[in-house]
């Protein structure tokens, strides 16, 4: 329904979204115009019609002349009514245009902050406000462009009409509007403040009916109910003092100012039928009269608004100020395939900035099709090695990859290079489908079969197409498990580092899972982060962690050197591991 | 179960007792409506005058004036008490929603959501309060301005009156349909926006998957999609919200056209249905443009009252909820039953069908330092809370110092028992309001004794307020909070302590300070503990199940 847009010009200015909305914003003039002049027709007919209908009563006009003037009456008011249909939706649409706009770039900016940035200096806040703040910025620029026609535009023809036909009394009549204005404006200050003390009174009264529900037990034990009632009856009252004040402040007023509006009404039908009469300052009809009274009962009512779009501007301009620092393009990185190639590490040590080594001096060679065990104790700092490979933060030492220094790779080349399933699936709310291609355009069996998940998918309600749910909790957490290392498989990268993936399963889906990941991974480089060691003679190498450093080896020469793998090795293969 | 609360009967209670308010209502609605109506009529008759070629009177014009601002003043006055009307009413349900809380068994205690409750107490009690401020009263309000006009309308040109009849009807019927795919339109865009947002939270959540696997366009390209499909579902309730009103004003021009055609058409018969003068004339049009204002704000107060209907049965629901028992003026006799102070007789208890406890049966003595111990589940936190009197035995007898431990009282049930929850349970306030538990009846001096004896009043007063500081997550570790939850117990210098596996999630360092804290407040009362020896030298170990 919608093609894709055309590119913002300078998507940090205002008036850039505005310009690219340049066709719906054009609809939206035209059809505003018509509707807003047109409004002038309905008193305009209105008071002829009454003018007629005294000279049929008169025999001085004939049923033609009705005829003629109640058809082109139905007629303007179905165009301008039409008018108006056209101008409402296409605003509308406008701002949804700005809005999708707006909210893409945005996100767009969000989802290629590094993790570091999105943690540590909060950006993922910041966004997340500046999302929602694109809402309001929005709504305002709709009502701006809304009120621009209906008050702005509507306003000017109504005192054009009416000073066309009497500018004196005209400009009598409306001088109460603008009072009524500055009246409204005056007591903003008490309706706001009003409105503020009834909000932080019903924040307090959520609290305090939450904190009565979650320590409800407490508060019998120890005895404290009655008070609790008593206490909370006091928020109550608090509660109805500020909402009654609040409301009654916010819903009253409106009639009154359009009351007060409503005054040059007198004036109008003072000299409006002195001028009927002839000895006014013009001459009227009927129909004259009646439309002048028609129109500033409208203007009387079109004039409140005005109020509106001041609102509506000064609340966009507020929520723009916090988008419009955030508002860059960043182009996408181009996707890069690496190729398969050899890894080298030579004496890595990690240490989170400002922390102590959580590893030290890690050397390692690996060629295509190697599968590299690495175990230990828990936090004996294996999971942060594996984290070492994204270079979220810098390490010391070499690790090679193809020949060149993985640190100095580009994000893009990076990424192409290296996979990373952490402990963490991080699944997405989508179908089982989408979760392992994410937009890859292939069969995802293949995958499913792989992690033993086939069946498991089939009997689901909706099979490979059944939502996860978000991260993934309509799954248990080893089905949510292996669907992340489905996808992992099917973005396979030369190097692939998985975290842990077998946690979850049965030793035996565990042999089945890792056979085939040997077979699919068999060009690419996998290092296995496990602490169950049953698999680690299958491995081509094994590290063992522990306190910091790290022994390297075959599992035969890992098992002969190193005391603790042997022992933990041996327990986990005599006792029973589930 | 007598006077049985429902939502009707604390709604006629308080019209009942605020009858000067409730006729206040009326009259201000009658009077809008009246006030309303009769503008038009002088209007017409100024015309009538004028076109006769006499001035108009100065008191018509006045009048014309006087009753349009009236009507805004009526109007006005009718919003003011209703909103008050409304408050004294969400206040009353709310008040007796809390009385039937504190009157609700522990097991339904237990089995509400605290969110739950709280869109109870809120949420539906606002949708009550909707149901009169903008549901049943605007809606009398509405269909008694309808009906003047058309009686007007019937006595001024009959023949208008019965035009707009016979396309009343249809037109409510159009708003109705209008309003509810409005509404759909509206859940189904609520729901799009709902996934879309969700998509930010979980973008920064996974970001380490979508930069690996080089996800960013596709990712973006998703949010587009979402975000794209709650545009379709806004674009739908755009286009009934934009089509309304273009409807209803062309079909109010056609209903003015054929009046006005017929009143000039000269032809007797239909003149004695549709003739009118000038004056009349513009009277009419300006009824005709009245009505439909209100058959529209009719649709509206429908669905306000669909939506509140719902919440009042949600309501009655709760208080419908089953009580638990009396207990004021049941309290027996205190008997001097000697050493024994806590007693079970062949109790037999469970939450369901299945039993926990059978046949079950212990005394505890005076002063002495008892642990129960068994398996998990075997039912040790239910003699806890069997002691405390929130459940009854289904047989057999729980007693405390000689009587049924239901019907202790609650301001006795402090200086009763000290009850150490596994968890703490931080109530908004300050530090000492948590071990005062907002209780007057514990003094500041009180509060700081029991710190002391907690080990915890040099850390408290470390803090920046001393007692007085709020109390948030980060000023205690996980072991003081315990000491906290101790010092809550002894406050009011209990007879009984009750500890319920309070060293569970401690380490070893902490669970040392925890259990010398314990000591000190041990000494000289009653101690029933879960899992924990207390007292090695004196402690009595009680096997359950």
């Amino acid at each position: 329904m919608q093609k894709k847009e055309k590119r913002i010009g300078q998507p940090d200015r205002i008036l850039s979204y505005f310009k690219n909305q340049w066709p719906v914003l054009l609809i939206v003039t035209l059809t505003g115009l018509v509707y807003n002049i047109g409004l002038l027709a309905g008193p305009w007919f209105e008071g002829k019609m009454a003018g007629c209908l005294v000279d049929v009563l008169g025999k001085k006009a004939v049923f033609s002349d009705m005829l003629f003037l109640v058809i082109s009456y139905v007629v303007t008011i179905a165009v301008v009514q039409i008018a108006r249909y056209c101008k409402r939706f296409y605003v509308r649409r406008f701002a949804n245009n700005v809005n999708r706009q707006m909210k893409e770039i945005l996100y767009s900016s969000l989802v290629q902050k590094s993790r570091t940035e999105l943690e540590e200096e909060g950006a993922g806040n910041v966004m997340t406000k500046a999302i929602l703040d694109v809402d309001d910025c929005v709504e305002g620029m709709r009502k701006f462009t809304t009120e621009v026609f209906d008050t702005g535009v509507a306003l000017l023809a109504y005192a054009g009409m009416l000073l066309f036909y009497d500018w004196r009394l005209a400009l009598l009549c409306m001088l109460f509007p603008p009072v009524s204005y500055i009246v409204a404006e005056k007591m903003k200050g008490i309706v706001q403040r009003t409105g503020g003390i009834y909000k932080e009174r019903s924040g307090a009264l959520s609290a305090a009916t939450l904190d009565r529900a979650s320590n409800a037990i407490t508060y019998r034990v120890y005895g404290c109910e009655e008070e609790r009632k008593a206490a909370y009856e006091k928020e109550l009252s608090s509660y109805e003092k500020a909402a009654v004040k609040a409301n009654i402040w916010s819903s009253t007023l409106p009639p009154v100012y359009r009351v007060i509006s409503m005054a040059g009404v007198l004036f109008i039908l003072y000299f409006g039928s002195r001028n009927v009469l002839g000895n006014g300052w013009k001459t009227f009809d009927v129909a004259a009269f009646t439309t002048f009274l028609a129109c500033f009962t409208k203007l009387s009512v079109k004039s409140s608004s005005a109020a509106k779009l001041f609102n509506a501007v000064h609340k966009a301009q507020v929520s723009w100020k916090r988008i419009k620092p955030l508002m860059k393009v960043t182009p996408f990185p181009e996707t890069e395939e690496e190729e398969a190639g050899g890894l080298e590490l030579s004496h890595v040590s990690f240490a989170y900035p400002g922390g102590s080594a959580i590893y030290q001096d890690i050397s390692l060679q690996a060629e295509p099709g190697e599968i590299i065990g690495v175990t230990g104790a828990v936090a004996c700092g294996k999971s942060t090695f594996g984290k070492t490979f994204l270079c979220e933060y810098p390490y010391e030492g070499s690790i090679l990859f193809g020949g060149r220094e993985l640190k100095e790779l580009t994000d893009a080349e990076r990424s192409g290079s290296i996979g990373y399933l952490g402990h963490d699936p991080e699944l997405f709310d989508d179908t089982v489908r989408n979760n392992i291609l994410l937009g890859k355009d292939e069969d995802p069996l293949p995958f499913l079969k792989a992690v033993c998940m086939d069946k498991e998918v089939e009997e689901m309600e909706k099979g490979m197409d059944t939502v996860v749910g978000n991260g993934g909790v309509r799954l248990s957490g080893g089905q949510a498990k292996r669907l992340a290392l489905a996808r992992t498989l099917c973005h396979k990268k030369p190097v692939l580092v998985l975290d842990d993936p077998f946690s979850a399963l049965d030793k035996d889906t565990e042999k089945q899972v890792f056979a085939s990941l040997k077979a699919l991974a068999a060009d690419s480089i996998v290092i296995l982060l496990s602490h169950r060691l049953y698999l680690f003679p299958q491995m081509d190498q094994v590290i063992f962690m522990e306190k910091g450093q790290a022994i390297t080896g075959s599992h035969e020469s890992v098992l002969r050197n190193c005391q603790e793998y042997r022992s933990l090795y041996e327990e986990q293969e005599g006792g029973k591991d589930r | 179960m007598k006077n049985r609360k429902s939502v009707s009967n604390v709604i006629w209670q308080t019209i009942r007792k605020k009858s000067f308010l409730s006729a206040g209502i009326v009259l201000a609605v009658a009077a809008s409506v009246v006030t309303a109506l009769l503008p038009p009529l002088i209007l017409g008759k100024v015309i009538d005058t004028i076109t006769a070629g006499k001035e108009a009177a100065f008191l018509l014009i006045f009048s014309y004036f006087g009753l349009t601002a009236l009507t805004g003043f009526s109007e006005s006055l009718r919003e003011g008490l209703l909103t008050v009307f409304g408050q004294k009413i969400t206040h009353a349900l709310r008040s007796s929603l809390m009385d039937k809380y504190t009157r609700l068994t522990a097991d339904s205690l237990t089995g509400q959501e605290p969110g739950t409750v709280v869109s109870r107490f809120v949420g539906d009690v606002d949708t009550v309060e909707n149901l009169f401020t903008s549901g049943i009263i605007s809606m009398f309000a509405d269909a008694c301005k309808i009906i003047s006009i058309l009686v007007v309308i019937w006595v001024k040109n009959r023949g208008l009156a019965i035009v707009l009849a016979v396309i009343l009807p249809f037109l409510f019927w159009f708003t109705r349909r209008v309003q509810k795919n409005m509404l759909a339109a509206q859940v189904e865009n609520r729901r799009a926006v709902g996934r879309a947002s969700g998509c930010v939270p979980e973008t920064l959540h996974n970001i380490r998957t979508i930069h690996c696997l080089q996800k960013e366009k596709y990712m973006t390209e998703r949010y587009d999609r979402y975000i794209g499909e709650s545009y379709r579902a806004v674009e739908q309730s755009n286009f009934y919200d934009a089509i309304y009103s273009p409807v209803i004003l062309i079909l109010n021009a056609v209903v003015v056209a054929v009046v006005m055609l017929l009143s000039a058409s000269g032809n007797a018969r239909v003149l004695t249905l549709f003739g009118m003068s000038a004056g009349t004339a513009v009277a009419v049009i300006n009824y005709i443009s009245q009505i439909f204002g209100p058959v529209e704000s009719l649709g509206m107060e429908i669905q306000t009252i669909q939506s509140a209907i719902a919440g009042v049965h949600r309501i009655n629901e709760f208080l419908g909820l089953e009580e638990k028992e009396d207990v004021t003026g049941q309290q027996e006799r205190q008997q001097d039953v000697g050493e024994i102070i806590a007693e079970f007789n062949h109790v037999t208890f469970g939450y369901r069908e299945q039993d926990i406890l059978q046949d079950f049966s212990f005394q505890i003595r005076k002063g002495e330092q008892v642990t129960l111990a068994g398996r998990t589940g075997a039912g040790k936190s239910t003699i806890f809370k069997l002691f405390l009197g929130l459940y009854e035995p289904k047989k057999g007898s729980v007693l405390i110092q000689g009587r049924r431990a239901g019907v202790v009282e609650e301001k006795e049930r402090r200086k009763l028992f000290g009850y150490v929850e596994q968890t703490f349970h931080r109530v908004p306030g300050t530090v000492r309001d948590q071990i005062t538990l907002f209780d007057p009846a514990i003094s500041p001096e009180m509060a700081e004794e029991a710190a002391r004896l907690a080990g915890l009043h040099e850390t408290i007063m470390a803090l920046e307020k001393g007692y007085d500081t709020p109390c948030t997550d980060g000023i205690f570790s996980e072991g003081q909070w315990q000491l906290l939850s101790i010092a809550r117990a002894v406050a009011a210098q209990p007879k009984i302590l009750l500890l319920d596996e309070i060293t569970a999630n401690l380490d070893a360092q902490t669970e040392k300070e925890v259990l010398q804290a314990l000591q000190r407040a041990a000494d000289g009362r009653t101690v029933i503990s879960i899992s924990h020896r207390v007292n090695a030298r004196t402690g009595r170990v009680i096997t359950v199940g």
